[in-house]
């Protein structure tokens, strides 16, 4: 409409079901071409509805969808310029892997020596050239999946949806696939816009990462700015590892704000009003532990239940006052650490690592 | 436990059934010794198998064999002589062109039907598994398909003779109302369309119960898929939904094929004795009496529509591997 903008936009979406089920709210969004974008949030939260109505499948209560400028509200899936790769792939268990591949270029009315030659072009990009005339049902998971990817590529699609494409696999294949999936996108240049509930899967492929949660978005970021400044409790909370505080302001002290929480005074770099109620949360890993004294602020006496051997790191299970309290530690002071197993320790941490939670 | 006891008392009547029958025919040797060969083994794997196995034998095998056999035995005026062989039966068929010109002409009205049940059927199925969204409305509207079965098999033949006789609906419609013929046409009763008119809405239901089921459990994501892929309404129906529903349309063929091959009740009461079957003409040497032959009629029948249902099943496998 007036300002017209590249790539996939949405603006005010909202998706009510019959029986006032509001299943999206207040939805806006704009993913730029090329971007690989993760749905992230737990079950029910409406990812899967945002993605059919990006790909035709449900179309908004309100609000519109816009891609490269071009309205779709109303526009059939067939004439949108984006295919869906769906939850557990929709293969034609009729058809070869070669006539599932063929499928869109033979409706788009591409002659049949042509749209083979694309189709095996397809199916070697995905490596299942030795496969070609099996069924569906005599391939693995995976092997359908890239079926199932082949399928979409070759319709040359600006942007591909990927409705949990990792859920059926295993995890060793699933970790295989995110590099697979992530080099794909890479080498086509084309949006990817990939659902899933695994915080891990999507910090470890997207460009940019879409937290759901209760049917609206809590918080857009790159992995690191989630990781690192989750905005609410919610998204805190569901990226994991994060320990959230929460208590009242009590004034200000610089550019900090401090917090009166049951654990002792919080200090945390931010603006607040005091009186109000305050809430702060502090990664794991920014988490020292050690026998000092628990100091004035920014510190907890806290009692080690387990010592998590990861590896590469330590996670400290610890109890505050009933309570579990995360830490993580570098894999070196194992050894050292393990002896403190049901003892009280301190838990300390820097006012900058600290980070203030909306409200 | 239920299912347990009404299969036993289902076998115990066929066996029943199977000894009235022995009694009749002298063939107790090769019945008994079949029923009671499996449940002496020790085996357990036999014993799971023994149910179906006791099972076929009593309701397939052993009535085809009786048949087969009747059919070669020499008849004697109190019986049969189990120890002479004839294959009087057989020539007797051979003989005059009635038998074959009959089998043609059931065959051929057997397709015909077939044919009809799936032009007619397959639309009926579509609209109840796909057209009607509510599943209750989908339950609800199936019953009210059904609900012609409630009404006996006779009943339902006779209700056709006030639709095509002479005096019936047709023809009063024809004569009286819009006057296109002067006279009431004779042929809509005792003709060939009108047994075929009568089996199509006999067993046309044959044909709809299997497409419903095979279409209400069709793999919705695979036409989401499809029209994602950019497939219009009608390519969705030609390269998803009917290749997925053909397995459904290949029992109902079978159904309604075997069932109208063996069809006499319809075509004695609506082809009015001017028309035949094989089941007619097998029925009227039954009544003569001359069992061997209509015990030959009846072989010869069962080898055809075995190597119908053949084909049928070798067809599929082809469709399936292309
Ligand atoms: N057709 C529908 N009619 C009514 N409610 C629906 C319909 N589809 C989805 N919902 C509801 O909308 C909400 C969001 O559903 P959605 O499928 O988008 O969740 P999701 O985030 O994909 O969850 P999951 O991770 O379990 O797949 C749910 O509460 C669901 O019950
Ligand atoms: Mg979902």
């Amino acid at each position: 409409m007036s300002d017209e903008q590249n790539g996939l936009v949405l603006k005010d979406v909202y998706r009510v079901f019959p029986g006032d089920v509001t299943a999206v709210a207040d939805v806006n969004l704009h993913v730029e071409n090329g971007e690989y974008v993760v749905f992230l949030g737990p079950s029910g939260c409406g990812k899967t509805t945002t993605l059919r109505m990006i790909g035709g499948h449900d179309d908004p209560s309100s609000g519109t969808i816009t891609i490269d400028g071009e309205l779709m509200n109303g526009v059939s899936p067939a004439e949108r310029p984006i295919t869906t790769v769906f939850q557990h792939y929709a293969l034609f268990p009729h058809k070869s892997v070669l006539q599932n591949v063929a499928f869109g270029l033979k409706m788009q009315g591409v002659d049949k020596a042509e749209r083979e030659t694309q189709a095996k072009a397809a199916i070697d990009l995905v490596g299942l050239t030795k496969m070609m005339d099996r069924k569906p049902r005599e391939l693995s998971g995976g092997q359908q999946q890239r079926v199932a990817l082949a399928r979409v590529l070759v319709t040359r699609p600006k942007a591909i949806l990927l409705d949990e494409p990792l859920g059926d696999l295993d995890r060793l294949l699933q970790m295989k696939m995110r590099v697979e999936l992530r080099a794909l996108q890479r080498e086509l240049g084309i949006t990817f816009i990939h659902v899933t509930h695994n915080q891990e899967e999507a910090l470890s492929m997207a460009d940019r990462i879409v937290v759901m949660g209760d049917a609206v978005i809590q918080q857009v970021g790159t992995p690191e700015e989630l990781a690192r400044h989750p905005r609410n409790e919610f998204v805190a909370k569901f990226m994991g590892d994060n320990n959230v505080f929460h208590g009242t302001i009590s004034g200000t002290n610089g550019g900090n704000v401090v917090i009166d929480t049951p654990h002792g005074k919080i200090e945390v770099k931010g603006t607040g009003t005091a009186g109000q109620p305050g809430s702060m949360s502090i990664r794991a890993n920014a988490v020292q532990v050690s026998t000092d004294a628990v100091p004035d602020v920014n510190g907890v006496k806290v009692r080690l239940d387990f010592a998590e051997y990861l590896g590469d790191s330590v996670k400290l299970h610890l109890d505050l006052a009933g309570q579990p309290f995360l830490a993580k530690v570098p894999e070196e002071r194992y050894t050292e650490i393990r002896a403190y197993e049901g003892k009280d320790v301190t838990a300390t941490w820097a006012i900058e690592d600290g980070h203030l939670l909306e409200q | 436990m239920s299912s347990d006891d009404a299969k036993h008392a289902a076998l115990e009547e066929a066996k029943r059934e199977v000894e009235e029958a022995e009694s009749l025919t002298g063939a107790s040797a090769v019945a008994v010794h079949a029923t009671t060969g499996p449940r002496r083994s020790p085996l357990v794997t036999l014993a799971w198998v023994a149910p179906g196995t006791i099972w076929l034998l009593l309701f397939l095998i052993a009535p085809l064999v009786m048949i087969v056999l009747v059919s070669v035995w020499q008849k004697t005026p109190v019986g049969f002589d189990p120890f002479a062989f004839t294959t009087e039966g057989y020539t007797k068929l051979f003989d005059t062109p009635v038998y074959l010109d009959t089998l043609k002409d059931t065959i051929i009205r057997a397709l015909i039907v077939t044919a009809l049940c799936i032009l007619i059927g397959y639309p009926i199925a579509y609209f109840l598994a796909r057209g009607v969204s509510s599943i209750r409305y989908q339950i609800a509207l199936f019953v009210f398909v059904l609900a012609p079965f409630w009404v006996a098999y006779v009943v339902r033949i006779v209700a056709w003779l006030p639709v095509l006789g002479r005096q019936g609906v047709i023809n009063y419609f024809l004569v009286e109302v819009i006057g296109v013929r002067a006279e009431p046409i004779d042929a809509l009763l005792y003709s060939n369309f009108a047994i075929i008119l009568a089996l199509v809405q006999l067993y046309v239901l044959f044909m709809v119960t299997p497409i419903f089921f095979q279409l209400a459990t069709l793999d919705n994501a695979a036409i989401e898929a499809a029209r994602d892929l950019g497939a219009t309404p009608a390519k969705v129906f030609r390269e998803v939904i009917l290749p997925l529903s053909l397995p459904g349309v290949l029992i109902g063929c079978i159904f309604v094929f075997v069932l109208v091959m063996g069809e006499f009740a319809t075509v004695r009461l609506i082809g009015g004795g001017t028309i035949q079957s094989v089941g007619t003409l097998v029925y009227d040497y039954y009544k003569l009496p001359d069992l061997p032959t209509a015990a030959a009629g009846a072989t010869i029948l069962v080898a055809v529509m075995t190597i119908g249902v053949a084909v049928l099943l070798r067809f599929s496998k082809i469709r399936e591997v292309v």
